[in-house]
């Protein structure tokens, strides 16, 4: 029983040479965490709400270009940039998960946690967004919905993460690898992305994030992200 | 209010016959105490001849300070102790962000308890002659004493002299 | 050779004329006190029908333009300006950096000149502090403005609540709460203390509602020994002890950005360069609202004369000259160190759409006042110096937009690179608080004494002509 207590070092993989750009990704993620649309013009001006975003960046010169597409989310960090500059504890590190944490109720909308994001990860309630019928049909209930002039963020579905803890409790056993699986991990169909913890080295997360082809972002940043990247380097070309 | 005074008035390019009659006052058996300079520009006492006047100004400013200095050491530690939060992967008490949240609330200490020092002395009741002219505040400078009335007629001689313009006792205004 | 020489004794003693006479100085320049009292107290009475129709507009203004658009962004979001991700800060940190470095002009001239000595500082030590307090005032409207939720912004206070869950001390916005709060309450009371002796001239000079007004004030003051120690021991306190504060205020403000790792922002060197920029602006701002008042109020042109806008253009020309050394210094060594992203971000600011903005604040901050300010005659010229000096403020106004929306708008990931234009709520509500310093300015100025009579006639007693050979030197005797 020694494994069943809420603790573990969640972490993820993301293998940028599966990933297609299908978006499969950002749409689970709208879904999943009751991301408001910010409709046309918003989204036009660059305020579209997205927690997770496919970055893509042409290769190589006309015509013999190619894409790379980079999914980018909030990356967790052990040393958040965004931790330390909000002036009332908005967002915090937890302790449990290891991942970092963004309290909607306590934010008051400085958005300096925003500024300092190295991942330009978060998204700003900039109105009160409305969700359209029948989309409210999707409402899901494990999250709460955000009001205007708060800030927002991935929490690697944490909600997932406690609903797999207490199913494991309740059952008295330990969470299984592979158990919980956050949205975006879920809808990708050509399975780049890799979920569970880090602090089980048998763990297939842990597996791959060992692999040669790893990579951070910006790790000259000292952030120490728990989001590892996967490219080149034999496998499948570059 | 009974212990109104007299008041000799000089003009304000008039500084030395002010010291003479201060020197003249003092010889007549005046006391300094008894005596009292208001002007409308500050003049130091040595200028003036008079013994140095008090103020516990800077002492309270210190004591604001250091209230300051243990409110900034509550909020660095008390309220810490009291829900810790892991942020950055920064200690719970890291001594360099601390010393911003110090510095600013040791000054603020120290600056308004300067003011409330001001404030408080110039309330608090003062002892020493009383009395008023509107024409201090035109550079005037007035020197305010007490005298045994015997004395009246000798005294504003001495100080006619010397070019002041005298006020009696029963007509000093007061502020 | 010898009508050489005569031509150059010609010159020199042409020269020798056109130096001035000491009695342009307003120091060598004495009226006797009753004048002088007469003189400001006319200038705070004398209200034109021109005067209240420019209040009552910018009143009108200021509940328009600020609170208007303000309360209407309330309602509906902060999405009624411009900001959007990555570029979280506009306009609004903009002006609120702004205002901040226009509050230093009081601290400067007043609390700097003060503990050097410098004589000139006298007859505009009020005009420049009642800046300071009103620069703050606008200024720390900002951080209330720019917030998603203004209404939950006491959060940022310590105060002691049943959650137990106090501010975060590391977050540099609450330093910068702290240093405002500091900084704007010791400014106000600095502003008040060498007002009580003039608070009690104007008490024994006006009738009515002004008597009961400036007596309640002036705290009883009759000018007492004891008093007037009082006052200057507490002067001298503030004089010291303020200038660390107003050094502190705009380095946090400048710790807002530098302690976060924004390319371009992370930058040692900000601290002292804010100051920098912040006296800059302020003292430019000090010689602006000098020369309104020189031409708007009357007797102003007694006591504000050419000499105090060639001293003070001297400051404008050195600090420019800081300016650029520090700019420099921070260019070069990003530059240099060659980290890419800063290197794009250095180039974008030159030469990306918004580089005009870049070129303006070169121009204006460098430029003008180095091609300008050397010559005595410009900085002689009032009128000239209220050009010159309104342009360097828009070029510190430039400044503050090259650092924080053209930067942020460049960060590392070129897949989020952003271009962020002000909307018009937060245009106008940069313009309703550029109203509301000139409102609460205007209204001030008819309510207390602008010029500290008791320090200018002090000065006068101090400063005497003496003869030396066969000319008079100035010189001035320290009475304190």
């Amino acid at each position: 029983m020694a494994n069943t207590e809420n603790t573990g070092k969640w972490g993820m993989v993301i293998d940028t040479d599966r990933c297609t750009g299908c978006m499969a990704c950002v749409t689970a993620c709208a879904m999943e965490n009751n991301i408001p649309w910010t409709g046309e013009e918003e989204a036009g001006y660059g305020r579209g709400m997205h927690w997770i975003r496919v970055q893509r960046l042409w290769h190589g010169e006309y015509p013999e270009v190619k894409p790379e597409f980079t999914p980018t989310m909030c990356q967790q960090c052990g040393h958040a940039p965004c931790e330390p500059v909000c002036p009332v504890f908005a967002t915090v590190h937890s302790e449990a998960e290891q991942i970092n944490l963004q309290v909607y109720n306590r934010c008051v909308g400085t958005r300096y946690c925003g500024n300092n994001c190295p991942y330009t990860a978060r998204t700003f309630n900039f109105f009160d967004h409305e969700f359209p019928t029948p989309m409210d049909f999707y409402l899901n209930p494990d999250v709460t919905v955000r009001r205007r002039g708060v800030m927002e963020k991935c929490t690697f579905c944490v909600q997932r993460i406690h609903k797999g803890q207490e199913k494991a409790r309740a059952e008295g056993r330990p969470v299984k690898d592979g158990e919980i699986v956050p949205a975006c991990a879920q809808a990708c169909p050509a399975d780049a992305i890799v979920f569970g913890d880090m602090s089980d080295s048998e763990s297939q997360v842990s597996h791959i994030a060992r692999s040669e082809r790893r990579y951070q972002l910006l790790p000259e940043l000292g952030t120490e992200p728990r989001v590892t990247y996967l490219k080149g380097g034999g496998y499948y070309g570059g | 209010m009974e212990d109104t005074f007299h008041l000799a008035l000089f003009h304000e390019d008039q500084l030395d016959q002010v010291a003479e009659a201060i020197a003249k006052l003092k010889k007549l058996g005046l006391r300094d105490k008894d005596m009292s300079v208001i002007s409308g520009v500050p003049f130091s006492e040595k200028i003036l001849g008079r013994p140095m006047a008090w103020t516990r100004v800077p002492y309270i400013a210190l004591a604001g300070a250091g209230v300051g200095f243990l409110v900034a050491l509550a909020l660095n530690v008390g309220t810490v102790m009291q829900y810790p939060i892991r942020v950055g992967g920064m200690p719970y008490y890291p001594i360099p962000t601390s010393i911003v949240v110090t510095f600013e609330l040791t000054m603020l200490g120290l600056l308004i308890s300067t003011f409330l020092g001001v404030f408080i002395e110039t309330i608090s009741p003062s002892f020493g002659p009383k009395g008023y002219h509107p024409k201090i505040t035109d550079g005037h400078i007035g020197i305010l004493f007490d005298c045994p009335e015997k004395m009246d007629e000798k005294v504003h001689e001495a100080l006619k002299a010397l070019g002041a313009e005298l006020i009696h006792r029963s007509e000093v205004p007061r502020s | 050779m010898a009508a050489d020489a005569q031509s150059l004794t010609d010159m020199q003693i042409a020269r020798y004329e056109e130096e001035e006479d000491p009695r342009q100085h307003l120091m060598f320049d004495p009226r006797p006190r009753e004048e002088m009292n007469r003189m400001v107290l006319e200038a705070m009475q004398t209200t034109t029908p021109r005067y209240w129709i420019t209040v009552g507009i910018l009143g009108l203004l200021v509940a328009l333009l600020l609170f208007g658009a303000w309360g209407n962004m309330i309602l509906n979001g902060i999405g009624l300006a411009g900001v959007r991700p990555p570029i979280y800060w506009g306009i609004f940190i903009v002006t609120f950096v702004f205002w901040i470095g226009i509050s230093h002009a009081g601290t400067f001239v007043s609390a700097i000149l003060r503990v050097f000595k410098a004589e000139f500082r006298r007859p505009f030590t009020r005009a420049a502090e009642l800046m300071t307090t009103f620069g703050l005032a606008a200024g720390a409207l900002y951080p209330l403005i720019h917030l998603g939720r203004v209404w939950v912004f006491y959060w940022m206070m310590p105060y002691p609540n049943a959650r137990w869950l106090w501010p975060n001390f590391r977050s540099a916005l609450v330093w910068d709460f702290l240093a405002i709060t500091t900084y704007l309450l010791s400014s106000t009371i600095y502003l008040y203390l060498p007002l009580i002796p003039d608070l009690a001239m104007a008490r024994d000079r006006t009738e009515g509602w002004r008597h009961y007004f400036y007596m309640v004030l002036s705290l009883g003051w009759r000018g007492t020994e004891a008093e007037w120690l009082r006052l200057r021991k507490a002067i001298g306190i503030f004089a010291f002890a303020i200038i660390p504060v107003m050094f502190s205020v705009h380095t946090i403000v400048s710790w807002d950005f530098a302690a976060t790792q924004v390319a371009g922002w992370s930058s040692t060197i900000f601290g002292p360069y804010f100051i920098v920029g912040a006296i800059l602006s302020g003292v430019s701002a000090v010689i602006t609202i000098l020369f309104v008042l020189r031409s708007t109020m009357k007797n102003m042109k007694y006591f504000i004369r050419p000499e105090h806008f060639n001293a003070l253009g001297k400051l404008v020309l050195v600090f420019s000259m800081s300016w650029a050394y520090f700019f420099f210094n921070e260019y070069l060594l990003h530059w240099y160190g060659g980290y890419k992203v800063v290197r794009d971000l250095l180039m974008h600011h030159a030469t990306g759409p918004a580089a005009w903005i870049w070129y303006t604040m070169l121009i204006c901050n460098v430029a003008i006042p180095w091609l300008t300010l050397w010559n005595k005659k410009i900085r002689s010229n009032p009128t000239a110096m209220f050009v010159i000096t309104l342009l360097i403020n828009v070029g510190m106004f430039a400044e503050r937009y090259t650092i924080i929306p053209l930067t942020l708008g460049y960060q590392r990931f070129p897949f989020n690179w952003g271009q962020y234009t002000p909307r018009l709520t937060e245009i106008s509500i940069v313009l309703g608080t550029f109203c509301l310093f000139i409102f609460l300015y205007m209204v001030v100025s008819r309510l207390i004494p602008l010029v500290p009579v008791w320090e200018v006639q002090e000065g006068q007693h101090a400063h005497t002509l003496r003869k030396v050979g066969k000319s008079e030197v100035p010189s001035v005797t320290e009475l304190d």
